[in-house]
């Protein structure tokens, strides 16, 4: 089972009707999407580094040198796969009635006593990256940490050069941010 | 070799049978220790037609159900749905229909078997067995399992378990699914894996308890007949499959069905997803402050964290963990943790393993850590508490669960399969119908919330909803026959929908009128809807829905409405200008609808939303919106506001037009804009940290993170390292 990549292509960008859509979605998985899934990404990208994996419509973790790090299509990069990209993003807080309006107006507005909308932009693009809808106080979300190592080597039978530990970093830049004692 | 005095295989008991058979998992992680399965393969042609034989069965079984019963919900609806199960309880074959079931039933026939059924109660061929208890098995009292053994020359060889929601199971007013339940008492009749019949024949006493426990026995007694016939019908089936199969093979290949769907679900779950760890947070919230309510302690408002973490292990197995939960509490609203499965049931067989082949394989590969104890998830004392609706506390964990799994089949290249859903409200009435009788009154329409938007296209427009996949949401006339009630409108609402790149589906709002009603009362129902926070269900940028509503309008003077020719309400229009509808008293509910009187004329509204959109909004094609400007799905404001597509409308034409050059500067615009309103997070950081340290949160709040930090030390421990808050920290 398997797809040509003009079809994967017609399929990513919209243009397939939606009965062909359907059909692809009954019919049996094809074994070889990721594979030309991320040739069709790649061959779109500005950038040279290797995709390793597409975490959402802008974002990529792509290999760099040594390292694997977040980074956006339009080039900027967010550091370590393993630390929450959002936490080097730009963030726009709707914590007010007024600024939640802007989006949902009158009885669909949620109260900005419990509730807040966070958006995230690219620093580069300003690409609205992801939205987060949190109670008040809630840490922003690492919403997908990939076991890489494990994909690659495990599931895609091709592992990875310069292998890391699967580990939550994040803490690393939130302590950064910590007040000095003293 | 001689019989034992058990009535399983070769003179076992079923305990023993079920203990060699969890022993056999354990000891070597396959299904009935099958390492080689070979039954299914040997002859693929015999095994499909097997297989077929029963799925043909249990279908048939359904409609057979559904022709016997006379209930809206079984024959409008079609809220039901059949399993074949091994002698242990374990799910071979579903029917189609409400897949929340799949594992469900067969604990029932689990708890059966545990509990010394065989010797202390009796199972013969012809015994009539129902339960709905969730303590032991099951989501919600209102679903009835009505389980029937299957014998073959004295042996039990299988079960065959209808599962039928119904609309009156004698709980505390109003409805089958009772929101002002906060008493055990008030779910309603409890059958705990009761022998109601022998012989095939239900017995004369229990329909006497029915026909003295419920308003509408006749209802409820015509899905028990219905659900006998059907499962009649199926174990006469099996019985003619058994002699052409052979009875050895019948009991080979329905293990091997189990082991088999157990490897495909570990292949698909490689397949198509990304190994790792997956997190969320699902916000639960309930007030109870103001409400009349037969237990004091359950008036009180309260929110509940739930956060979620989904792991994909590298041998293909998904862990749910929802460690970090709030405390139970004195509502209708405590899922047992056996509920959890009859959730995890439904997405996984709609995300997953949608080939009709689904049964306990697919549920083998997963594995929900038991909450901790006295969580909402996991209170010591369930047996003390209501259990009457878990729907509100579970259902946007489910939502949002399906929203995770999407997130990793998009990033594996399947960004078709991407998807997510909610739920919404809806009301529930009790009182006198148009015909005079006193009863429970729930119709089974409300299901019209859009889908989330795919990787590929715009979400369903009112296809979002997963509780059960065949729902057509009957027809509204039928319901007005049953109720006292009048359909003033069905009508798509632009403002439902979760903005992006992809939009979600559009959803569906209803108004009712109440017609011919002498007396009333109601409550919201499903209640998924009293979220003053929004369910973060948006993907890679897409929005989510905004806020699910409630609303009763009451007329002033309703018949010089009519005659004055002055509009009645039909519509809930512009989310600003709802509320200003001049002739009548609009009471607004951004929470579960409480217990009150209701008259005749009033309407009920409810107001949807849909999941989430996907991607950022300013990227939609401009020709995406055109088309939905030209099906009235949307308008000027959304296009501009929300997508930054500037539109005109052609009068001559009569469609609409988009100015692409304004558009282009609309969303330069709109870029512009967000690199000076955001900023480094950070900065926000600091501010939110101060917030937290000043204990500048809405008490409620407060209270909520306090519950979860009581049961959990990891939750804790992750809090104060994110917020970098000392370590004597505490709210």
């Amino acid at each position: 089972m398997s797809y040509s990549k003009q079809d994967l292509k017609d399929l990513y960008e919209g243009k397939l009707p939606w009965p062909r859509i359907k059909e692809i979605m009954s019919r049996p998985k094809d074994d070889d999407r990721f594979e030309k899934y991320v040739e069709i990404l790649q061959e779109r990208m500005p950038w040279k580094e290797k995709i390793l994996l597409p975490i959402g419509e802008h974002l990529f973790i792509v290999e760099k040198g040594k390292e694997r790090i977040v980074k956006c299509d339009c080039g900027h990069e967010f550091g370590d796969y393993r630390r929450n990209w959002k936490l080097s993003a730009l963030i726009f807080a709707r914590d007010t009635r007024e600024k939640l309006e802007e989006v949902y107006p009158g009885i669909k507005c949620p109260w900005p006593e419990f509730c807040e909308v966070r958006e995230f932009y690219c620093p580069g693009c300003a690409a609205l990256l992801k939205v987060e809808s949190v109670p008040v106080g809630y840490p922003i979300i690492f919403d997908f940490l990939p076991d890489l190592d494990a994909f690659y080597s495990d599931w895609l039978g091709k592992p990875l050069p310069h292998k890391k530990e699967f580990r939550d970093m994040s803490q690393e830049v939130t302590g950064e941010w910590r007040p000095k004692p003293g | 070799m001689a019989r034992g005095r058990g009535i399983g295989d070769r003179g076992k008991t079923l305990k023993q049978m079920l203990e060699d058979n969890r022993r056999l998992l354990r000891e070597s992680g396959r299904y009935a220790g099958i390492t080689k399965p070979h039954i299914l393969k040997d002859d693929p042609i015999k095994a499909e037609l097997f297989h077929s034989r029963i799925m043909s069965s249990l279908i048939a079984g359904r409609e057979t159900c559904k022709q016997v019963s006379g209930s809206p919900y079984v024959r409008e609806v079609a809220e039901l749905c059949m399993g074949l199960y091994t002698p242990e309880g374990d799910a071979v074959v579903q029917s189609t229909g409400i897949q929340v079931h799949v594992r469900l039933m067969g604990d029932n026939v689990t708890w059966m078997i545990e509990n010394n059924y065989e010797e202390d109660v009796g199972i013969q061929d012809g015994d009539l067995f129902l339960s709905n208890d969730p303590v032991i098995a099951g989501v919600h009292a209102a679903d009835n399992y009505d389980i029937l053994p299957i014998f073959w020359k004295g042996e039990l060889v299988a079960w065959v378990c209808t599962v039928i929601m119904e609309m009156d199971i004698g709980a505390v007013s109003p409805g089958c699914m009772p929101c002002t339940a906060v008493e055990r008492a008030g779910d309603g009749l409890k059958f705990d894996c009761e022998k109601i019949g022998s012989n095939d024949k239900i017995r004369r006493d229990f329909e006497v308890r029915i026909e003295m426990g419920l308003d509408l026995p006749d209802l409820f007694l015509l899905d028990r007949k219905g659900a006998v016939a059907a499962n009649i019908r199926v174990r006469e089936d099996i019985k003619e499959i058994i002699r052409e199969f052979g009875l050895g093979y019948f009991k080979k290949a329905t293990r091997e069905l189990i082991e088999e769907e157990r490897l495909n679900q570990i292949a698909r779950i490689k397949q198509r997803t990304i190994p790792g760890r997956y997190r969320d947070i699902i916000p639960f919230e309930i007030y109870m402050s103001t409400i009349p309510a037969s237990w004091l302690p359950s008036r009180k408002d309260m929110i509940r964290l739930i956060p979620m973490q989904m792991d994909i292990l590298p041998e293909g197995r998904l862990v749910i963990d929802f460690d970090g939960i709030g405390e139970w509490g004195w509502h209708a609203y405590n899922p047992t943790t056996k509920a959890l499965w009859g959730g995890l049931s439904i997405a996984v067989v709609q995300t997953l393993s949608y080939d009709g082949r689904a049964n306990l394989g697919s549920l083998l590969p997963c594995d929900i850590k038991t909450p901790p104890v006295d969580s909402l998830f996991n209170p010591s004392q369930i047996k003390k508490l209501a259990t009457g609706n878990p729907w509100p506390s579970m259902i946007d964990v489910f939502s949002l669960w399906c929203g995770m799994l999407g997130t990793s089949f998009y990033m594996r290249g399947f960004r078709e399969e991407t998807f997510n859903y909610v739920s919404g409200s809806g009301w529930q009435l009790a009182g006198y119908d148009q015909f005079g009788n006193k009863r429970p009154m729930l119709a089974g329409g409300p299901g019209t919330f859009g889908a989330g938007a795919t990787g590929v296209c715009d979400g369903v427009d009112t296809g979002g909803w997963l509780a059960t996949p065949e729902t057509d949401v009957g027809n509204w006339e039928v319901w007005e026959l049953f109720m006292p009630e009048m359909y003033m409108s069905r009508m798509l609402s632009p403002y439902s929908v979760g903005y992006g790149r992809y939009r979600s589906g559009i959803s569906m709002g209803t108004m009712d009128m109440l017609h011919r009603l002498t007396l009333g009362i109601t409550s919201g129902a499903i209640g998924a809807a009293h979220d003053r926070i929004i369910p973060n269900i948006g993907l890679f940028g897409g929005y989510p829905g905004g806020k699910r509503n409630s609303f009763l309008v009451r007329y002033r003077n309703f018949q010089d409405l009519v005659n004055n020719r002055l509009p009645l309400v039909h519509e809930v229009g512009h989310p600003k200008e709802f509320l200003s509808y001049p002739h009548g008293e609009i009471m607004y509910f951004d929470y579960m609808p409480p217990c009150m009187e209701v008259f005749d004329k009033d309407v009920y509204v409810v107001d949807n939303s849909s999941a989430g959109g996907l991607g950022d909004p300013i990227e939609r094609e401009p020709a995406l919106q055109k088309t939905d400007l030209d099906n009235g799905l949307t308008n000027e404001e959304i296009s501009r506001n929300m997508y930054c597509i500037a539109v005109h409308y052609d009068e001559k034409a009569k469609e609409w037009s988009v100015d692409d050059g304004e558009t282009r500067k609309l969303r330069a615009a709109k870029r512009k804009e967000r690199l000076s309103r955001g900023v480094p997070v950070e900065q926000y950081w600091r501010q939110a940290r101060q917030l937290i340290l000043d204990k500048k949160l809405d008490p409620l709040l407060q209270e909520a993170y306090r519950s979860s930090m009581k049961l959990s030390q990891g939750f804790t421990r992750d809090y104060k390292d994110f917020w970098g808050l000392p370590d004597d920290f505490a709210f």
